[in-house]
């Protein structure tokens, strides 16, 4: 009856949030004197009109999905993972690194050695924030903000100097090899394999947090730290481990946006994504397919406002202040629930905390 | 090399600029300094410079003077840092995920506004502040082109900084707002409105961090250009940390911050080939070992981004 209750309770929030947003961006789209059914049908064409745009959103969603749910994993277990910018830039460069100059291992093999090795550089990244926090406890907030600008401006670093095209005096890296890129599946779209490594990592991701000991005691550690402790579940091995996963998927997607999309490195290539997929994460309560299904729906937001912003001139900015809002209505969701009852009241102020 | 690094010419502007660049993280991080040491972390201070700068570029440009541009600045970061407020101590929300969404929120929001307000032409500049050379003490060598032959803003700040570092040290509401961040349960029994002093902190980090913005536009620049800011509002974070929570402390790490940067400039400009991105990645590690040296003897404010609820243990 309870579960009911709130299961209600989570339709007429979400209800709330789709009308606010829509008003809103009905609003903004006014307030730049177009015509807002005209915009929306743009709007819409952009999405579905043809079928690169349609591929573009899975282009644009693949980033978002596995830095999403490296933020999800990390937030499972109360590791405040802001970092997912940093570790995305070191995952490309190393991914860069070993499919650039490994070049005794053949075509799909480099592929595959490439992401694992940022993977595993991503991962050990993070290390760095969460031997912080469970050696020293120290918030790995701001460590995770800190790294990220290291591994940004190391970035600048690389591709002028050790990553640098040596044939070219721009800042960025050679071009990879044709047999090392990530390939297109769909001919005239950019639709390309590391869209399904997304979608493969979003089930690995949730089936290793629903149905395995490890994905629960990770669990239980970000619910109640004192109360793993004393079940035996080790806390600090839990937020070692959790870290290690979420910079590591992180790190993938810098992987595959240079394989696939970019074919070099260069500075940028993020576009904040790592940034974007906190909201993500937050939108989807953490859970691997909710990322899923957020970030298709921001990306579809982003090729939509694209398609009105070159056709009417509104600008695409609108899709920020419209993410903004949904996270602060999300935020704030507690207002839609006209009729107050302590017990609610205590159990979201729970949910707030970050330890 | 050497010689062209240690002569008085090349230090004095040297340090004018290492000055120049850090005003604006001092704004920010004089203000966060405030609304951390009552118990609330802000990372959306980037989205607070940022409604900072465009508001005061907006002000400035619609009304030709440039007070009213910094009071818009100022309102423009209040009502940033409000929000802020609205869902991290009354909604008792994530503050870092209220923090980020408001800091995609402002971008979005000064983008658009500003892209409707330019229609997509190129704007000219706005006057900026000039500056005021101190009689005297600007003729110090080395330090006085640095630190007093500065525009308004910045002797403003330098007043600031001193009188937030006497409330603090010397007067009973100082430790009051201490106490807030400290041990809000116990602040609470003492009698003190844990709310109403985390919403004033708030509004000072709301005015503070709109100067901030402000200063890029009205003293540096006398440009609005879409996220101006870029990054500026975490680094003002790092400077916080780095200062050890204490307006002095801050003062010097945002100085070396801005030294860092004025640094790889003026190499560049001697010619002196060292990665300039290299260099800046120093400050940012200097924080990480400023904060594993803090270990112990922690000064961070021991409810910090904790959520608070009256009552509650």
């Amino acid at each position: 009856m309870h579960r009911d209750n709130q299961r209600t309770r989570g339709v007429i929030d979400v209800l709330w949030i789709l009308v606010i947003t829509i008003v809103v961006g009905t609003g903004l789209i006014i307030a730049c004197g177009a015509n807002p059914a005209e915009a929306y049908a743009l709007f819409f064409r952009g999405i579905f009109g043809t079928p690169a745009g349609f591929a573009e959103i899975f282009v644009k969603a693949c980033p978002l999905v596995l830095t999403g749910l490296g933020c999800a994993v990390a937030y499972r277990t109360g590791f405040f993972n802001i970092g997912a910018e940093g570790q995305f830039y070191v995952g490309a460069m190393v991914s860069t690194l070993v499919a650039l100059h490994c070049t005794a291992v053949p075509g799909a093999a480099r592929i595959i050695l490439a992401l694992a090795a940022g993977f595993l550089a991503g991962g050990l990244w993070a290390l760095i924030a969460a031997i912080f926090k469970a050696k020293f406890n120290i918030s790995e907030i701001i460590v995770t903000i800190m790294l990220n600008y290291i591994a940004i401006n190391f970035l600048g670093y690389a591709v002028r100097s050790f990553l640098m095209d040596p044939e070219g005096n721009v800042p960025q890296s050679a071009k990879i090899d044709k047999a090392v890129q990530l390939g297109n599946l769909i001919p005239a779209t950019r639709f390309h394999a590391g869209i399904l490594i997304a979608v493969v990592c979003v089930f690995v991701v949730w089936l290793f947090l629903e149905k395995t000991t490890m994905g629960y005691e990770l669990k239980a550690v970000g619910l109640n730290k004192r109360g793993s402790a004393c079940n035996g579940i080790s806390v600090m091995k839990n937020i070692v481990l959790s870290a290690f996963l979420s910079g590591g998927l992180s790190a993938v997607a810098g992987g595959i946006e240079v394989l696939a999309i970019q074919k070099k490195l260069l500075e940028g290539i993020s576009s904040n994504c790592g940034y974007t997929a906190v909201l993500i994460a937050l939108v989807a309560f953490n859970n691997p397919i909710g990322v899923l299904f957020a970030a298709i729906l921001y990306a579809a937001m982003q090729v939509g406002a694209s398609s009105m912003q070159r056709q009417l001139g509104v600008p695409s900015a609108i899709v920020n202040i419209l993410i903004g809002v949904v996270v602060i209505l999300v935020l704030s969701r507690q207002l839609f629930h006209f009729r107050k009852d302590n017990k609610k009241k205590q159990s979201s102020v729970k949910k707030g905390g970050n330890a | 090399m050497l010689e062209q690094i240690l002569n008085l010419g090349f230090l004095t502007a040297f340090l004018a600029a290492a000055v120049r660049l850090a005003v604006p993280l001092m704004y920010g991080g004089i203000g966060e300094t405030i609304a951390e040491k009552s118990g609330i972390l802000n990372i959306g201070l980037e989205g607070v410079m940022l409604s900072g700068a465009f508001f005061s570029f907006a002000g400035a440009w619609y009304s030709g003077n440039l007070l009213v541009g910094l009071l818009c600045g100022m309102l423009g970061g209040l009502v940033v840092s409000l929000l802020h407020g609205f869902l991290s101590i009354t909604l008792v929300q994530n503050q870092s995920v209220s923090g980020l969404a408001i800091n995609m929120l402002m971008l979005g929001v000064t983008s658009f506004l500003f892209k409707l307000m330019s229609n997509g032409q190129g704007y000219q500049q706005i006057e900026t502040f000039e500056s005021i050379a101190i009689p005297g003490l600007s003729a110090m060598p080395l330090i006085g082109e640095a630190f007093f032959n500065c525009d308004i803003l910045t002797y403003v700040l330098y007043v600031i900084i001193i009188l937030t570092w006497l409330f603090y040290k010397k007067t009973n509401l100082g430790l009051s707002f201490q106490a807030v961040g400290e041990h809000p349960q116990a602040a609470e029994s003492a009698g003190i409105q844990v709310k109403k002093y985390r919403w004033i902190a708030m509004a000072w980090n709301g005015i503070l961090g709109g100067i901030g913005g402000a200063y890029l536009v009205l003293v540096q620049l006398g440009v609005f250009t879409e996220n101006m800011i870029s990054g500026r509002g975490y680094i003002a974070l790092a400077t916080v940390i780095l200062g050890r929570y204490t307006p002095f402390g801050m003062f010097g790490a945002a100085l070396l911050f801005g030294a860092a940067n004025a640094l790889q400039i003026r190499l560049q400009t001697i010619g002196v080939s060292i990665s300039p991105f290299l260099l800046a990645i120093l400050p940012y590690a200097l924080t990480l070992i400023a904060m594993l040296g803090s270990i112990g003897k922690n000064s961070e404010p021991e409810a910090l981004s904790k959520p608070y609820v009256k009552g509650s243990r």
